[in-house]
């Protein structure tokens, strides 16, 4: 089959074997939990088996490795998409396993929230694998749409239903806005394909750059409320303080890391030629989200709503990348993406486990963990130390490349900001870790152990926080592997 | 657009679902504004036929001036307090400011443009004579992947409408009585 410019189509649909996989088991997990009954199902077999689909995904789209390859000119399948696969479904097998747990206890529906993880997971690798507007946009909907609903899912909570309600109307408006920028796109470029896009743009816009920068405004304003950059911000504290933690903690990873890898994809490939229209608006809002972000978390006292705003503060730091868009700043904005997933993951498992244990959410309910839990506030302070990005932790190390990236491209300025709103978040997170250790523990000062599962993903990613801070290397040479397919 | 007719048509349409539009803003009884929300999706459907788009026009005739329309009655009809005033008019100005602000811009955008769109003579060797053979065939030939990727979206919208509005009192009752008779599987011992 050929398309209307006549470039040959090939309907390989092994190449989207991955996200198959991923889906069957979504429909297959709804299908166990309504049947649960009938079928003599154990509890547990919901989560084992998202975690099967979701391995043998992981395994599967390690085949594709130095491969560039594309399914009918809609989806590409290079380093770049692999890379990104590999980090959802795992992203996914660690909240899946970390949380299994607090869904049995504080979860309405089970079945629902594994599936609604393992669907949005297929819409965020395609955010990231897309070589087609519609496509992507499409895969941003998969990927809202899981969300909103799986915001509603905390039992018992009627701040998860206003949670959902806000994020699904303000999402909606967003991917209107984002919508209407990628129309203008069409109209001024003639293509959806971003091969086409770039060429018309580079080719020159023949008198029409108005609609292009109205567009790039309108795509920039609806990226930016989905990776809740400042000023669009608004929604994400509520939202993540009324979400069931597991699905925070997914938010946080997740669905931030696919819109900075869609803005990745876009402002290095079709939009690239457009560089000076868009330059300005990404580092504007990169200040705006660095600043906002780190200097509202200062008077945060739900930890929940503390790691949103230090969310923000680190989609700033990724804006930043953006802004100076060449191979070495996309490299540094991946491995920042790798490092942040880890610490970030491994900050909300543990506050999982302690939910868990203490079912508050209140910085102040953390007092005294260091005695009565030493291993998990140990655990925290890690992930804490590193998001704010202290060395030997995986957060120095990446931050230090994506600043050194930053500075290199042009933009000290922007780099002076991000270090110093850095130092500024330092005193937030040392909040927390004050209350673990110099503080006694206000009620019951017995010691208590994680489920083993709790231990495992603690253990997994607190190994991955330190090791990536010491030795970033691997992980670097993937995230140049994946960015370099970027740049042709 | 070059004959008469076609122009008539065009702003009679525009005038009637901008007008609308604005009615649904306007008018103060929820019922009203949904009549006025009909009447601007036949109005777009008619911009729609002036396009040459006539699925598109059917199917927003079929999906919003019919099933959703009917929807959004039936919500209202069944929904308590729905008939009070349905909004407050605190932001009035600014938003009135904003929006006309916004409007201006894209319609400056829009008719300041130079758009490479077709016309005179390469317009009229293009035939346009059903649009629907061709949207088929493209969406489970072409774009078959974002097809699929549609039905799966709106198959967990669906789920998780049920989701949404399940009924939780009635699933606490019912997961008592099940396990009062000995069958209740979500609370079996660990």
């Amino acid at each position: 089959m050929r398309d209307i410019l006549g470039h040959s189509l090939n309907f390989q649909y092994e190449l989207l074997l991955p996200e198959i996989i991923i889906a069957i088991t979504a429909t297959l997990v709804v299908g166990a939990d309504a049947f649960r009954n009938e079928l003599r199902l154990g509890r547990r077999i919901l989560p084992w088996l998202s975690v099967i689909g979701l391995v043998a995904a992981l395994v599967v789209s390690l085949l594709w490795i130095d491969t560039q390859r594309n399914f009918a000119r809609l989806i590409t399948i290079d380093n770049y998409t692999t890379f990104f696969r590999v980090l959802f479904t795992a992203t996914a097998i660690v909240v899946i396993v970390g949380s299994h747990e607090y869904v049995e206890r504080h979860i309405g529906h089970i079945g629902e929230f594994y599936a609604l993880i393992l669907l949005s997971t297929v819409g965020a690798i395609y955010m990231a694998a897309a070589r087609d507007l519609l496509t992507a946009y499409v895969a941003i909907e998969v990927l809202s749409f899981s969300l909103y609903v799986a915001v509603s899912l905390a039992r018992n909570d009627p701040r998860s239903g206003e949670a959902a309600l806000k994020y699904t109307l303000l999402g909606g408006v967003a991917s209107a806005m984002l919508l209407y920028g990628l129309s203008l796109l069409y109209g001024v470029a003639g293509s959806t394909q971003y091969t086409e896009i770039s060429g018309a743009l580079a080719a020159g816009t023949g008198g029409m750059t108005l609609p292009l920068i109205l567009g790039l405004v309108l795509i920039v304003a609806g990226l930016g409320f989905k990776a809740s950059a400042v000023p669009f911000h608004m929604y994400t504290p509520d939202a993540y303080e009324g979400a069931p933690l597991p699905i925070t903690a997914y938010i946080s990873a997740t669905s931030k890391a696919a819109v900075l890898a869609l803005f990745l994809r876009w402002f290095s490939g079709p939009l690239l030629p457009a560089l000076p229209d868009w330059q300005w608006m990404v580092a504007l809002i990169a200040v705006l989200t660095m600043g906002l972000g780190n200097l509202v978390a200062l008077q945060q006292r739900n930890i929940k709503r503390l790691l949103a705003y230090s969310s923000i503060g680190q989609v700033g730091y990724m804006l930043m990348a953006i802004t100076t868009v060449s191979v070495v700043s996309a490299s540094a904005l991946l491995l920042h993406i790798g490092g942040y997933l880890v610490t970030n993951l491994a900050v909300f498992m543990a506050v999982i486990a302690f939910y868990n244990r203490t079912g508050t959410e209140e910085i102040s309910g953390f007092r005294g963990l260091a005695q009565t839990n030493p291993y998990l506030a140990l655990v925290i302070t890690a992930g804490m130390f590193s998001l704010g990005g202290m060395p030997l932790l995986a957060g120095f190390l990446t931050k230090f490349i994506l600043f050194t990236a930053a500075a290199d491209g042009g933009f000290l300025w922007l780099a002076t900001f991000a270090v110093i709103m850095s130092t500024v978040s330092l005193y937030y997170y040392l909040q927390v870790i004050k209350q673990m250790y110099l503080y006694q523990p206000d009620g019951d000062a017995r010691r208590w152990r994680l489920s083993p599962t709790g231990y495992l993903t603690t253990a997994v990613l607190l190994a991955g926080t330190v090791v990536l801070g010491v030795y970033a290397t691997p992980l670097y040479t993937l995230a140049d592997r994946a960015t370099r397919v970027l740049f042709v | 657009m070059e004959s008469i007719g076609i122009i008539v048509a065009f702003w009679a349409l525009a005038v009637t679902t901008v007008g609308a539009a604005l009615g649904v803003l306007v008018s103060r009884n929820l019922l009203h504004a949904i009549f006025f929300l009909i009447t601007s999706f036949l109005g777009m459907a008619g911009l729609f036929i002036t396009l040459s788009a006539d699925f598109i026009a059917a199917a927003q005739v079929l999906i919003y001036a019919g099933a959703i329309s009917v929807l959004l009655v039936f919500a209202m009809m069944l929904t308590p307090l729905a008939s009070r005033d349905n909004a407050n008019s605190l932001y009035l100005a600014p938003g009135a400011l904003a929006g006309l602000g916004l409007a201006a811009i894209v319609g400056f955008v829009a008719v300041d443009t130079p758009w490479a769109e077709l016309a005179g003579s390469t317009l009229a060797e293009r035939s346009f004579p059903d649009t629907v053979r061709t949207i088929g065939a493209q969406l489970i030939g072409r774009y078959v992947l974002a097809f699929e990727l549609a039905s799966v979206l709106l198959l967990f919208a669906l789920i998780g409408a049920v989701v949404l509005v399940h009924d939780r009192a009635a699933e606490r009752g019912a997961a008592a009585a099940a396990e009062e008779a000995g069958t209740g599987p979500r609370e079996e011992a660990t």
